[in-house]
């Protein structure tokens, strides 16, 4: 009993017994799902998803929020494309490129949000908007089709038994995230401004500064997941991000983060993202309607909404020891 | 160098409609303890976030060792070695107390990695200084209030402050914490470092401080002069420009009264146990206690905000279970007044009308009918004028008036809902000295005509003056209660002894 009250107040326990729970019993209904070639295509989905949570979750540790996620990584998705179509750019540079729209285009972000002091909500309603257009804009809603063989291959191709390409840059920034949330100034300030920002400010902490920053890793998270898609899906689709708003919430939602900031959780918010990889891909393999994927999501983040009310609530009579 | 190691002289500062300093002087010497006295809104807070750098004084300059500086931010005051603990909570709850501790240093190395066990380590000199026996680790949301804030003292000391200031640092304290608190400052000023120490405790401002200024409604009233020689009347007339009264009040005779509110013991879901409280009607009872004893979570509890776990709630002689706010006012009509005004009691964008009429609405919309501002205003304009609200109109937006008007309204807003018992947080926190005897005499007529009253308040002058009978309230539990005599000095110290004894426990 104790040991489970200890562990029951990390934000990991939960949703790690919940993953295993589910690992089991779908796997004991259909033998398939652990067989390599579909726990490969469960980790190419986890990491892109993860890079769409991690985008998110960086603004929900200082209690805002990023509407724009879905269309920063989706005008860095076809950037990337249409710079190797169009221009023949190599490979590398314009994924550099791609990364440094998305950087930019969470600065913006950042810097009208705390120039102005306008919720972010309403601010990142209209760089949505933007960005999306500039997207369909460019693209004329026409995928771009020239993506290089090599970044087909790694987009697809795994490098060790199951594991994909794709999950080691997602890996590293997954690692730099919790190295820099938990041992990094600059992230505890992160943490700092979404847990009392009144006080963050009267420490000397710079309010401005931080939200622009946490908006520029956003913007730059968000255009890598973009950029990654673009390679799995070896086409430049303009509709890349379109669906990713609902899942970047919900995974560090799962994974126990306070929506009002000042705590997320990097490993708790990744095993959301693979409990919800796990469920969509339990749907598919007993073949039923994709739409039941939203509805279980739905039902999921208020599962894990509730659960987290039921920990406050636990935690609270600590407060006056 | 220079006589005084800080100056502030001739310091103006305005907000839209008020000027809340009017040429300002203090001047700090090194080695030294400076109280900063004033009541609420006189300005004290004001000038100590123009000292800190949160504000920008409209006039006037500040010296640190004689050489005029310019304070943009509150880095820029950290930088100078200027440290401050804030009146209103600044730690992050889910930060560990050493990482709170040296949040401001962390602040300015935003790459270099944090060590932990390091930083634990060095919190641990600033909490033995404090005697304060917790683990660096510990989260902040798991301290008490009274920890908290000798946390946000360690917090200031670590930042090796040469001018530190200490907004109410007592208010939560325990008389022992007090005590070690005074040893520590003491020990400091033999160190050299130049303090300012706000408290509305005259007596700790005696025992401890060197130099005076007082500030009235944004003035001086008393500029950087020696303490000594002057007496507890003496600063109370700097204060609020005349003698300290306690209304002189007839004692009034509940013994044949019924009882409008009563609670038996009554624990809650925030931690209350056994809660014994009775109002009678026309009776006002205050409820005493520091900040932290659970008197505002009481009243959340008894207005069906939180739940009342064990025991019964009776109105009226009837147990009732108050299920909701909504529950609260228009089924068994209790009213709460909260000490936060502007978070808590008004909608500051709304006007008079929408504001004084919230609490109507229910009531008037009950058969279908539409709320029109005539049908609303024909309700709450007659409390409205009795408490002689100085509005331009029942249309203007309640964030444009005084604090004693908004004031006004939220008693108001209460006494056109009807409720035959009216719990009132903090009356007058933040008005001036006027609107705060009116007030007084307000909620003494308003039990004259039968209201129960529940008056919260740390203002021992206001409860002495407003109760009949006064509930100590430490830790969540009521220590005693005691019928008030109007006696300051008696009540006073039967008060404090009621705390106290829990302490010698």
């Amino acid at each position: 009993m104790q040991f489970l009250s200890r562990y029951g107040r990390t934000d990991w326990f939960g949703p790690l017994l919940v993953t295993i729970l589910a690992a089991i019993i779908v796997g004991s209904l259909s033998p398939s799902f652990l067989s390599a070639f579909n726990i490969q295509v469960l980790l190419l989905a986890v990491a892109i998803n993860a890079l769409v949570a991690y985008s998110q979750m960086i603004i929900i540790a200082i209690g805002e929020m990023n509407l724009s996620v879905g269309a920063i990584g989706g005008l860095a998705a076809i950037s990337f494309a249409g710079m190797m179509q169009v221009w023949h750019m190599p490979i590398l540079p314009a994924a550099l490129l791609g990364i440094l729209i998305g950087l930019l285009g969470g600065i913006i972000n950042g810097v009208i949000i705390s120039l102005t002091g306008i919720s972010a909500f309403v601010i990142t309603l209209a760089s949505l908007s933007i960005y999306k257009g500039v997207n369909l804009g460019i693209t004329e809603a026409q995928p771009f089709y020239g993506i290089p063989n090599l970044v087909k291959h790694l987009g697809n191709a795994p490098f060790l038994g199951p594991l994909p390409w794709l999950i080691i840059p997602t890996a590293i920034v997954g690692f730099g995230l919790w190295l820099m949330l938990t041992r990094l100034p600059i992230g505890r300030c992160i943490l700092a401004v979404g847990g009392n920002r009144h006080a963050a400010e009267l420490s000397g902490i710079s309010i401005r500064l931080t939200v622009i920053v946490a908006h520029a890793l956003s913007g730059a998270i968000a255009a890598l997941a973009g950029i990654l898609l673009c390679a799995r899906l070896q086409i430049g689709q303009p509709t890349i991000g379109d669906d990713w708003l609902i899942l970047s919430f919900a995974a560090p939602v799962i994974g126990g983060a306070v929506l009002t900031g000042g705590h997320v959780s990097v490993g708790a918010t990744t095993l959301g993202v693979v409990i919800v990889a796990i469920i969509t891909e339990a749907l598919v393999l007993f073949n039923i309607d994709p739409f039941l994927v939203q509805v279980v999501l739905g039902v999921l983040i208020l599962w894990a909404v509730g659960i987290n009310r039921l920990r406050e609530f636990r935690l609270k009579p600590l407060r006056r020891a | 160098m220079a006589e005084f190691l800080f100056e502030a002289l001739g310091i103006s500062k305005s907000f839209p409609g008020v000027m809340a300093l009017q040429d300002v002087s203090l001047q700090m010497r090194e080695a030294s303890i400076h109280a900063l006295l004033g009541e609420n809104g006189a300005g004290k807070s004001t000038l100590i976030k123009i000292i800190t750098g949160i504000h920008r004084p409209d006039a006037g300059e500040l010296r640190l060792a004689g050489t005029p500086i310019e304070l943009t931010s509150p880095r820029d005051a950290m930088a100078k070695r200027i440290g401050v603990v804030h009146q209103e909570r600044n730690l992050i709850p889910r930060f560990s107390v050493g990482e709170n501790i040296y949040l401001e240093q962390l602040a300015g190395r935003p790459l270099k990695p944090l060590r932990y066990p390091e930083l634990y380590r060095q919190s641990r000199k600033w909490l033995d200084l404090l005697d304060l026996d917790v683990d660096p680790a510990t989260p902040v949301s798991r301290l008490s209030v009274a920890k908290m804030q000798l946390v946000e003292i360690a917090k200031a000391l670590a930042l090796d402050s040469r001018v530190l200031l200490l907004d109410e640092p007592t208010a939560s304290l325990t008389p022992h914490e007090t005590v070690t608190l005074f040893k520590v400052l003491k020990r400091l000023r033999d160190d050299g470092v130049s303090m300012l120490f706000v408290s509305h405790k005259l007596e700790e401002v005696g025992e401890l401080c060197d130099q005076v200024t007082v500030l009235r409604d944004g003035r001086n009233a008393a500029h950087s002069q020696p303490l000594q020689g002057l007496g507890r009347q003496d600063l109370v007339q700097l204060m609020i420009g005349r003698k300290e009264q306690i209304a002189d009040w007839p004692a009034r005779n509940f013994a044949a009264a019924t009882p409008a509110l009563a609670l038996k013991g009554v624990s809650t879901i925030l931690g209350h146990r056994d809660i014994d409280l009775t109002v009678k009607r026309g009776e006002i009872l205050g409820l005493y206690g520091l900040v932290g004893a659970g008197r505002t979570e009481l009243a959340k509890c008894i207005i069906g905000q939180f739940a009342v776990t064990e025991g019964s709630v009776e109105i009226q002689g009837k147990a009732v279970k108050i299920a909701s706010v909504a529950d609260a006012i228009h089924r068994h009509g209790i009213g709460y007044v909260s000490e936060d005004r502007k978070a808590e009691g008004l909608i500051l964008m709304h006007s008079v009308l929408a504001n004084a009429g919230i609490t109507v609405w229910r009531n008037l919309g009950r058969h279908g009918l539409p709320l029109t501002d005539g049908r609303i205003r024909s309700r709450i304009e007659p409390f409205v004028r009795r408490l002689e609200v100085r509005t331009p109109s029942l249309a203007q937006l309640v964030g444009n008036l005084s604090g004693g008007n908004q004031q006004k309204i939220s008693v108001a807003k209460w006494l056109a809902a009807g409720v035959k018992v009216l719990i009132v947080d903090e009356p007058s926190v933040g008005i001036d000295i006027k609107t705060k005897a009116y007030l007084h005499e307000l909620l003494r007529e308003l039990s004259d005509t039968g209201t129960a009253v529940l008056v919260i308040t740390s203002d021992m002058p206001e409860m002495i003056t407003l109760a009949d009978r006064i509930a100590v309230m430490n830790d969540y539990r009521i220590e005693g209660t005691i019928t008030n005599t109007r006696d300051y000095e008696e009540m006073s110290s039967r008060i404090m002894s009621l705390i106290h004894r829990v302490e010698a426990a």
